[in-house]
């Protein structure tokens, strides 16, 4: 763990993503900082642990479909399908 | 009308009746299954549901207790029926509706260590367990005997069986498996005053359809906590499904989302397990935080998704007959990804983002509160626009409210009724007695537009909490005087989740014809 080094506590430059949100590293957003000001403060993260977070939603996520079947179909895959048959 | 018997309601219990209490239970529990710490009181007065915190005090219970069997659940109620002492029965404490906070002080029976499985019976697919297990706990067991127990709130991860009785829940894939009433097949129960009875169909523990006398089962189901403790059940299983399919589908506008939600409830699919549409106020607040949707194009205003389970071929085929469908609603795919991952986070999004916006944009800490309502097909649309306006005139009041848009979920696998919710994000620490008065009479609002609407005020949480509690004798008719009746006879020293769903009024004098007159509007 790193979290001593300064660098690890400098994410990517924020590039907007909309009116309210700002992207750091690829598939992490966060609320634009203006918006958070007053009543939240926007607290600073250590890079790994950014994406400690974000790996583990995905892990989550993959979790919870096992969960419910041994499977799962894509809908693009029955597009496809669809359109061969046609 | 009933005959009138004089018992006053039972105030918080005096301290000398809670050492007696104590005392006695320390005859049929051991010391460690006695709880009276401050924390251990505090934590079992807690609901998701925002309250006013300043009021925290009030919620809470004089003691709780851990039982372990239906016997020592038993005991608990007996001395508390013999002493005239309230016992609230509480499980995963997620209720949105109050149900396990007690109002009166006394017992919290908490049945959380009773969460044994006690007996799979991969013949007849069933399975016999304590009402403190979970519902995802029991699957991790099952799934490796390819079963599941497919009761799917979005409260999966902590919600438990017994709640789910004391609630009459509603599961996500209900239109293919049935709610937690279809899968409960019967339970032990201990009732008021200490006496255990088995409820099912007819007296069969593992038997589906009965037409032996009375259909008690119902009635134990969905009472909060106000006629009895479920202490074991017996539960339906099917086969894990092989594959799942979970396609969302976007729109420019919710007339088109609405009108392709209903086709697809239509269609009768056998593999179809729900539809869900999100209005635009869903949309437009998913657009603010979540990563799924703040770089979707302007024009994704509304939206629809569909999960079918089954074996690999039936989905395969039905959810080719959907994706027909959706071309002929010219609904745009959302692509695999956000299909897959935002099913997966159904047990998840509503609460995680806790926090809102105030109207000029600043980040508060807010949370989550849902009111839903069972509603037919064609008055969906009526009813989204009056809770919005409900909502939006609180929100002018004040930035205590912030509107995070709705929620339509098919019910039944014919697409007769919808589960509608609105998710308001509440700032509850500035929710004082003014903004709690406010938000009761929204409630009461939301509740009545439901009903104006030949709708019923809850489909899944319940209907007991101060602001829709008012307008369920209106609701009900002549069947809330029923419930009155069983309420007294079941529990003649209101000892049972006391100061629920109006139901003091079994105990009361006075005219309570009245009473109900005055309530249902008609005085
Ligand atoms: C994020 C979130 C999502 C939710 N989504 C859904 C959803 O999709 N569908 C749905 O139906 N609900 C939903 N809910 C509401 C809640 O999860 C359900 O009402 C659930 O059934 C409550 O279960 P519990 O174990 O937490 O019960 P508790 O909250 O502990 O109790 C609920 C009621 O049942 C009574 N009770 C508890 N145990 C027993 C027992 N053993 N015997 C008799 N009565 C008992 C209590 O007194 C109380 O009145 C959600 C809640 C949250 C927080």
């Amino acid at each position: 763990m790193s979290y001593r080094y300064s660098d690890e506590h400098a994410p990517p430059a924020p590039q907007r993503a909309s009116e309210v949100a700002v992207t750091t590293h690829e598939h992490v957003f966060e609320v634009d900082p203006r918006l958070m000001e007053r009543w939240v403060l926007q607290q600073t993260f250590p890079n790994w642990d950014t994406l400690r977070i974000m790996h583990a939603r995905h892990d989550h996520l993959d979790w919870m479909h096992a969960h419910f079947a041994q499977k799962t179909i894509t809908g693009s895959d029955l597009i496809a399908e669809i359109e061969n048959e046609a | 009308m009933w005959g009138l018997r004089e018992v006053t309601a039972l105030e918080r219990p005096p301290t000398d009746l809670i050492d007696r209490v104590v005392e006695r239970l320390a005859g049929v529990l051991r010391p460690d299954q006695i709880l009276t710490a401050k924390t251990d009181r505090y934590n079992r007065a807690r609901v998701p549901a925002p309250f006013p915190v300043h009021r925290w005090r009030e919620r809470v219970p004089d003691l709780a207790v851990l039982p372990e069997s239906t016997e020592e659940v038993a005991a608990v109620v007996a001395i508390a029926n013999e002493l005239k002492c309230p016992v609230v029965p509480r499980d995963g404490g997620t209720g949105l509706t109050d149900g396990a906070v007690p109002l009166r002080g006394g017992i919290v029976v908490d049945v959380k260590r009773m969460n044994q499985i006690h007996e799979l019976d991969l013949e007849n697919r069933t399975v016999t367990v304590g009402t403190g297990i979970n519902m995802l706990k029991l699957n991790e067991v099952l799934g490796k005997h390819g079963l599941i127990y497919p009761d799917d709130p979005a409260s999966y991860p902590c919600s438990l069986v017994g709640g789910r009785i004391g609630t009459s829940g509603w599961s996500l894939i209900g239109a293919r498996y049935g709610h937690t009433r279809d899968l409960v097949l019967s339970f032990d129960l201990v009732l008021p005053t200490g006496e255990i009875l088995h409820v099912g169909d007819g007296i069969g523990r593992q038997i589906s359809k009965s037409s032996s006398g009375y259909q008690l089962k119902h009635l134990f189901m969905g009472h909060q906590g106000t006629l009895g403790i479920a202490t074991k059940a017996t539960l339906k299983l099917y086969p894990k499904p092989e594959a799942e399919l979970s396609p969302f589908w976007a729109f420019d506008d919710y007339d088109a989302a609405y009108r392709f939600t209903g086709a697809l409830a239509r269609a009768g699919v056998a593999t179809f397990a729900g539809a869900v549409l999100f209005d635009e106020w869903k949309v437009a607040y998913l657009r603010r935080d979540d990563e799924a949707y703040i770089p979707q194009p302007a024009d994704v205003r509304a939206l629809t998704c569909a999960v079918l389970y089954g074996w690999e071929d039936e989905v395969r085929v039905g959810g080719k007959r959907l994706f027909r469908i959706a071309k002929e609603h010219g609904a745009r795919y959302l692509g695999d990804e956000i299909s897959e991952g935002d099913w997966a986070a159904r047990h998840d999004r509503y609460a995680t983002p806790l926090h809102g916006r105030t109207k000029s944009g600043q980040v508060v800490p807010m949370s989550w509160h849902c009111e839903d309502a069972a509603v037919n097909y064609t008055r969906v649309p009526a009813v989204t626009k009056a809770w919005h306006e409900i909502v939006a005139d609180l929100r002018r009041k004040t930035d205590v409210f912030d509107d995070w848009g709705m929620f339509a979920y098919t019910s039944a696998d014919t697409g007769v009724d919808y589960l509608t919710e609105i998710d308001v994000g509440i700032w509850e620490q500035r929710l004082d007695d003014d903004a709690w008065a406010m938000w009761v009479r929204a409630k009461r609002d939301i509740a009545a537009a439901a009903l104006a609407h030949g709708g019923s005020i809850s489909a899944c949480h319940g209907s007991c909490r101060e602001g829709e509690v008012d307008l369920v004798p209106r609701e009900l008719g002549r069947g809330f005087d029923v419930m009155l009746g069983v309420k007294r006879m079941l529990d003649p020293n209101n000892i049972m989740n006391p100061g629920k769903y109006l139901l003091d009024l079994a105990y009361q004098g006075g005219d309570l014809a009245a009473r109900l007159a005055e309530l249902r509007g008609e005085a």
